[in-house]
């Protein structure tokens, strides 16, 4: 019965692919047009329209079986006017996505106009026949390949395991008789080197434990050497430099940091002016993401990724809605601070100016993130130490003026200012 | 000059009770066992070499094994849709209000942390008391229900309100009344609610009935005025002030409005103009306010009339019959009058009795002094409290009868709180259908049928209006909590109205308050409040017949008068007892005998004496045919003959921190001329047992050091320098160390003892802002109380005109009724040589460059040796891990109640020390601030959570480098004194000497 079916829904296939194709062809007259329809089409149109899949504005496919050219045309040009002057289409359309009006392009001939309807309808052609190709693998790979290609693996593993215990059953027997027509030299060259040994390397470690002296600094050496890895190992518990824990969501800081140059500021506004930098709530990844789909590069379907912020913030793409069941992403935290430590961002970016490469490494480059700096004391400490203070800031002016009066001449640091005080972080 | 006044903090320093002398050798209740581990055969023992390795192998695997945790791994969950208005880490502000003051809530990623003050409040604007501070803890009480319930069984909403509306309708039908008993509705939206209620139900009434009730008051301006009210009073008008039996300065009315106009003119501004106001407090108990009068008489409470005839006898010139035998007030009378005469228009009297007749009296005193228009406005009159006792009891009669067909009881609990709890009870037996609005099933609402619980006052929309002219709003700064919902919008939806309650309330502004004052819904959010009433109000003129009343007045008297008088009142850190869960608040020491979580019998030590009384002793109080027995307290200034008891104790249904604390002193007592009394003829015997109360008073004690100054204002006059003897005047001091420069700021406080009342609030603002826990009654009698700040009470003894000076007059006194106080705030004094910071071996203590003492909880291993070498003792020792050990879950210990925390600042672990930190993280972010906008700090930027708190004014905070700074004009004041200057430990907090208004010979 399925495999009835599934030889009509192949058939079926074919034939619409073959009419697609064959409208295809009554169509190359308008393919010069369809190519510059193409690139006005990517330059204007892709910021809020696909063929296939509503985004800002409606799904393109079948919009010349839905409208008349001249129509498109009109409404392309300048879609308010058409919506003001009254024309239902125009305003049925204009109601069902929410009053967003289409911008007018008045700068386009009607000529470029028809170029890029053609090239929607070449594009939709395009994915009607990917479409039928698609189903119709899929269709052939389902119904029995899986059970031969089983039974054929099957069979290889075993001919092959066959071969190997042939093959190494006869190299068993050839070294066996390498032996024992070799026996007699084997038996000599054994004597010779039990002699060797014992003459050189027992001889010398004999000679090593009689010189006493030799002995202790040995030992002393491996005792030191122990202290110091020990005292390497016991400063480095509790430092998680390279910390890099698998996240819900494999967020790429280089894509978004590195290549798009997005600032840091856009989604850790927090660091600019709270004591946290904050992870950006989800809302923040969905003012890109609701039209970035990285689609392109998982062949024309959402990124899975994506698919993850879409669940967290239940987002459906299809319909462009958002549902009532939002699920908070959980992130796993890098960067462990104790409770008993306190820091505060804007201190750091705002006042000190510091970027954040500073402490956070190079974010920009990191596919994933991981922490960069060891976030001990020490470190901090070092920094306070050598940091020079931003003296533009009208605040410090008093301390500026009591410091001149103090060193002439020697720059003031956090640590001059007190930056190494207990209280300044613990409290 | 060194004063040669004898402080002493409580009996036990005055008598040198051997345990006292014991106590205050060391600094730890508890000795530590370095005898035992010493001795000889401490030192001899022997440990076997095996017991040696097994112990040392076992130490090294289980500390092995404890390590070998995984670093657990940290969530970060960012919000799905974050608020626009919130960053998290950033507060967030809004405005709201609490029992009618405006204030401002400070959240946290959405969490309400902190109450103070909103700054251009009208009436008190200045400091919180400590209910409002503690008020942040309520919210996350996990004592309070969760949902709605009928017959004790969780209900929908919706199942609540078809039985409900089917009982109104019942009652409406049949014609009976459908009683809303409530504690005083001041509310405009909570009051337009009831009123869609009344229309659809037309039986609907309100009944108001306060605890602790003022209808004295409100009928004696009905009578003599014609106005049914209970006037505001500014006492920032008063050069002289008369109270009788008023705590004006604690409970009484808005205490805490008061404090801060009376110390206007008392504080430092003002004794620089040459200005004091004089203070004369007649009482029975030493109460807050009488511990700050300039002089006190003991009263009997059957006195307080016969005290107030002779008083208007003395300025009348009259000779109305009735007037008081007792000696010293009659002496003290004739001054007072004098006084009062002399300053007409600037003299007020105020008396704390709930009697109608007495309180005309008190008005027709008032009225010959002028003190009607500047000082008591009737126009601009409190609408605080507006309970009636005469409409509960009608309501109670009616019940009884059969006439009430429901009862609704709003924020009411009169099985807990009315004298007469049998009463009520039957009343509430014969009712067909009762609602309680309560939070919890407390002692009234767990004998109804039905529970509506409403949210706290930070999860609802409301108003209030506690002065004529002034509406205060309430708005949400969290979602409810649990499934919950306002009072108001029941009435509503039982009146069959479906709008939501912010849109109620909006509406009712939009409507009956705003309308006319040029104001938006939205600007009220902003700011909080709005004001249409004038500051002054116009003169009245009393119309009393003194004669009659005053005859009345002897003959009430006679009721209450015996060989023992009962004086019950209400205290200023619990109140009338609907804050008994608050943690902070049980233990937060009663101003004056310094026990917390406990009432007790306030005995004068002579007259316990007399009874055969000691301390940790018990008596079994009775008055009018009801007894408890409580725990007795040797209270100096108590009057002979009296016994006070405090109310708010003793609840038995209000949740795991308040259950049980004390005993209910309600019932003892009464009804006279109509109004609930709060005084008895009673007797007090003694019962066997011992009860030690958790008393901080002897606590941390200071050893007989000239700590306190204190002077007259005629010697101030004189010299403003008098009695401040500032030892670096006349001694040249060496420093051990090398002095360091502080460049930048140098944080220092200046504390005025002559505005401290003593309150209180200031301790509790500190314990919500720095994460301090509640250690509970156990903790506190072993002296282990957390508190970073205390404020020590010293007495001093007069008799007779002389002061007692050394330690052998004191089996001459008298009687202990002459006793005068002084409040003094102690904290970490941030000294810039301190001695904590040399003794600790650790460096986990130590100095900053701007004048703080730092302390570092994770590097301190708790020696203790710098509780030991501090000479304030103001170190506090974490002897438990508060906030992860479940003998503390029913204070701050549980999932809910952490929620409170300050995210900025560290909950410290067992084993560590610490102590006033001079709020450094405030001091942190105003800085930061300053940074963020590219400006010098100003004075004011960082404002001292104490300081915030502190309603008088008494605590100064801010950079001694800025000699423009508040604080710095404060410290150049001739009465600065640093205390135990002597020992060189240069403190940063200077303290005003005491100026006491008394009467010179």
């Amino acid at each position: 019965m399925r495999n009835i079916s599934s030889v009509l829904g192949r058939f079926a296939k074919s034939i619409s692919v073959s009419l697609v194709l064959l409208f295809a062809v009554t169509m190359s007259s308008n393919a010069q047009d369809a190519k510059e329809g193409a690139a006005l089409f990517k330059a204007n149109c892709t910021a809020c329209h696909k063929v296939d899949r509503k985004m800002t504005g409606p799904a393109l496919a079948g919009m010349s079986e839905r409208h008349s050219e001249e129509w498109l045309v009109k409404w392309i040009k300048n879609s308010g006017a058409m919506i003001a002057s009254g024309d239902p289409v125009a305003n049925q359309i204009f109601e069902e996505w929410n009053k967003v009006a289409m911008p007018a392009f008045t700068q386009f001939s009607d000529d470029q106009i028809k170029g890029i309807i053609a090239y929607v309808k070449e594009e939709e052609a395009k994915a009607a026949a990917g479409a039928a190709d698609k189903g119709g693998a899929q269709g052939a790979a389902a119904s029995s390949d899986a059970n031969n290609l089983m039974i054929l693996g099957v069979a290889a593993i075993l001919l092959l395991a066959i071969g190997v215990i042939v093959i190494l059953s006869r190299v068993i027997k050839t070294l066996e008789k390498v032996i024992t027509n070799n026996a007699a030299a084997i038996e000599a060259a054994k004597v010779r080197n039990e002699a060797y040994e014992e003459s050189g390397k027992v001889r010398f470690a004999q000679k090593f434990l009689k010189n006493k002296k030799l002995v202790g600094f040995t030992a002393l050496m491996v005792v030191g050497l122990l202290a110091v890895l020990g005292w390497q190992t016991m400063w480095n518990v509790g430092v998680h430099t390279g910390y890099k824990p698998v996240q819900p969501i494999k967020f790429s800081h280089q894509i978004h940091a590195g290549v798009n140059q997005i600032d840091c500021q856009y989604c850790h506004g927090g660091a600019y002016k709270s004591k946290n930098a904050s992870i950006p709530s989800a809302n923040v990844c969905m003012n890109c993401h609701n039209t970035v789909t990285a689609a392109d590069h998982y062949d024309g379907e959402i990124s899975p990724e994506i698919l993850k912020l879409y669940r967290a913030v239940d987002y459906n793409p299809d319909t462009r809605e958002y549902g009532n069941n939002p699920r908070p992403i959980e992130w796993v935290r890098i960067h462990n601070l104790p409770d008993f430590a306190y820091f505060n961002h804007s201190q750091h970016v705002s006042v000190a100016g510091l970027e954040c490469q500073t402490c956070h490494g190079p974010i920009e480059t990191m596919e994933e993130v991981y922490q960069y700096s060891p976030l001990t004391m020490k470190w901090c400490v070092d920094c306070h130490k050598t940091t020079e203070v931003n003296t533009d800031n009208k605040y410090y002016d008093q301390l500026i003026e009591a410091h001149e009066k103090l060193k002439k001449g020697e720059k003031m640091t956090a640590a001059m200012i007190g930056g190494l005080e207990c209280g300044k972080c613990h409290y | 000059m060194d004063s040669n006044k004898k402080y002493w903090k409580g009996l036990e320093e005055l008598n040198q009770t051997p345990a006292f002398v014991e106590n205050s050798k060391s600094e730890f209740a508890e000795p530590i066992p370095v005898e035992d581990v010493l001795n000889e055969a401490g030192l001899s023992t022997r440990t076997p070499r095996r017991d040696f390795l097994k112990a040392l192998g076992f130490g090294l695997g289980a500390v092995t094994l404890a390590a070998c945790n995984r670093t657990p791994v940290h969530k970060a969950v960012p919000y799905v849709i974050k608020p626009e208005e919130i960053t998290p880490g950033i507060p967030n502000y809004y405005a709201s209000s609490f029992n009618g003051q405006s204030i401002l809530v400070k959240t946290r990623e959405g969490r309400p942390i902190f109450i103070e003050a909103n700054p251009n409040g009208v009436g008190l604007n200045q400091g919180t008391d400590a209910t409002t501070s503690a008020s942040v803890l309520d919210l996350y009480d996990m004592s309070k229900l969760q949902n709605p319930q009928l017959d004790g069984k969780d209900v929908e909403w919706s199942k609540l309100d078809s039985t409900v509306i089917a009982a109104l309708n019942k009652a409406a039908q049949a014609g009976k009344q459908i009683a809303i008993v409530s504690t005083t509705v001041n509310s405009p939206s909570t009051l337009a609610s009831i009123a869609k209620l009344t229309a659809k139900y037309p039986t609907a009434t309100l009944v108001q009935v306060d605890p602790v009730s003022y209808s004295g008051i409100i009928e004696a301006n009905k009578n003599t005025f014609g106005k049914a009210v209970i006037p505001s009073y500014n006492f920032g008008k008063a050069q002289v002030v008369v109270s009788v039996a008023a705590d004006f300065l604690g409970s009484w009315l808005s205490g805490e409005e008061h404090s801060q106009d009376y110390i206007k003119n008392r504080d430092y501004k003002s004794l620089k103009n040459g200005k004091m106001s004089r203070h004369i407090q007649f009482e029975s108990g030493l109460s807050m306010t009488g511990s700050n009068a300039d002089v006190r008489i003991a009263i009997k409470p059957s006195e307080e009339g016969a005290v107030l005839i002779s008083l208007y006898n003395e300025i009348s010139g009259q000779s109305v019959t009735g007037g008081t035998t007792n000696a010293k007030a009659q002496t003290a009378i004739k001054l007072v009058a004098k006084e009062l005469v002399a300053s007409k228009g600037a003299a007020v009297v105020v008396a704390g009795a709930n009697d109608v007749n007495i309180q005309s009296l008190v008005n027709a005193i008032n009225t010959q002094l002028g003190a009607y228009g500047a000082i008591i406005d009737l126009d601009n009159y409190s609408k605080q409290y507006q309970g009636s006792d005469a409409a509960f009891q009608q309501f109670l009669t009616a019940a009884k009868a059969g006439q009430v067909g429901v009862a609704l009881f709003l924020n009411s609990n009169p099985v807990y709180n009315y004298f007469n709890a049998e009463d009520v009870k039957s009343a509430i037996e014969k009712v067909e259908f009762t609602l309680s609005f309560a939070d919890r099933k407390d002692e009234t609402a767990s004998l109804l049928k039905a529970i509506a619980p409403v949210p706290n006052y930070l999860e609802s929309w409301g108003d209030s209006s506690a002065k004529e002219g002034l509406f205060t709003i309430v708005q949400p700064t969290i979602n409810p909590i649990y499934n919950t919902r306002q009072a108001e919008q029941s009435f509503l939806v039982w009146a069959g109205d479906t709008t939501s309650i912010y849109d109620f309330v909006k509406q009712n502004w939009e409507v009956s308050i705003l309308a006319g004052s040029g104001k938006a819904w939205k600007e009220v959010l902003q700011a909080g409040f709005v004001f249409k009433g004038s500051t002054t109000g116009s003169a009245y003129i009393a119309n009393v017949d003194v004669t009659s009343v005053a005859s009345s007045i002897v003959a009430d008297s006679k009721k209450i008068a015996g060989d023992v008088e009962l004086k019950l009142y209400e205290s200023t850190t619990l109140r009338d007892g609907r804050y008994a869960n608050n943690a902070y608040l049980q233990e937060l020491p009663d101003p004056v005998s310094k026990v917390t979580w406990d009432n007790y019998a306030a005995i004068n030590p002579k007259f316990a004496e007399q009874l055969g009384l000691g301390e940790n002793g018990k008596v079994k109080v009775e008055a009018n045919g009801k007894s408890i027995e409580l725990p007795v307290v040797l209270q100096p200034g108590q009057a002979m003959g009296t016994v006070s008891v405090a109310v708010g104790y003793g609840r038995t249904a209000v949740g795991k921190a308040g259950n049980n604390v004390g005993q209910n002193a309600y019932p003892l007592g009464s009804i006279i001329n109509g109004t609930v009394q709060l005084a008895a003829k009673a007797s007090v015997s003694k019962v066997s047992g011992t009860y030690e109360l958790a008393q901080t008073q002897t606590h941390h004690t200071i050893e007989g050091r000239n700590i306190i100054r204190e002077t007259t204002f005629a010697q101030y006059q004189k010299d403003p320098n008098s009695a401040s003897g500032r030892f670096a005047d006349t001694h040249k001091t060496y420093d051990l160390w090398n002095k360091f420069e502080q460049p930048g700021h140098k944080w220092v406080m200046a504390i005025d003892l002559n505005a401290c009342t003593g309150c209180g609030s200031c301790i509790v603002a500190c314990n919500v802002e720095n994460n301090i826990p509640v250690v509970g009654r156990d903790e506190v009698r072993r002296r282990r109380e957390m508190h970073w700040l205390r404020i020590d009470r010293y007495y001093t003894i007069e008799e007779n005109g002389t002061k007692f000076t050394k330690e052998n007059d004191i089996a001459d006194i008298q009687d202990f009724e002459n006793v005068t106080v002084v409040h003094q705030p102690m904290l970490c004094q941030h000294c810039e040589h301190a001695p904590c910071e040399t003794v600790c071996p650790v460096l986990a203590t130590v100095h900053s460059s701007e004048g703080l003492n730092h302390m570092a909880y994770n590097r301190c291993f708790g020696t203790r040796y710098c509780a030991n070498n501090c000479p304030y003792k103001v170190r506090r020792f974490n002897w438990f891990n508060y906030w992860n050990d479940s003998r503390f879950d029913n204070y701050l210990n549980n999932e809910f109640t952490q929620l409170v925390l300050n995210p900025d600042v560290t909950t410290r672990s067992r084993g560590v020390m610490e102590k006033c930190s001079m709020c450094i993280q405030r001091i942190q972010g105003g800085k930061l601030k300053a940074k963020m906008e590219n400006r010098k700090l100003v004075d004011g930027d960082v404002k001292m959570a104490c300081q915030a708190a502190c309603s008088a004014n008494a605590i100064i905070f801010g950079d001694a480098n800025d000699p423009e700074s508040e604080v710095s004009k404060a410290l150049r004041n001739e009465r600065v004194y640093y205390v135990l200057e002597e020992i060189n430990v240069q403190p940063n907090i200077g303290y005003m000497t005491k100026v006491r208004n008394t009467f010179e010979a």
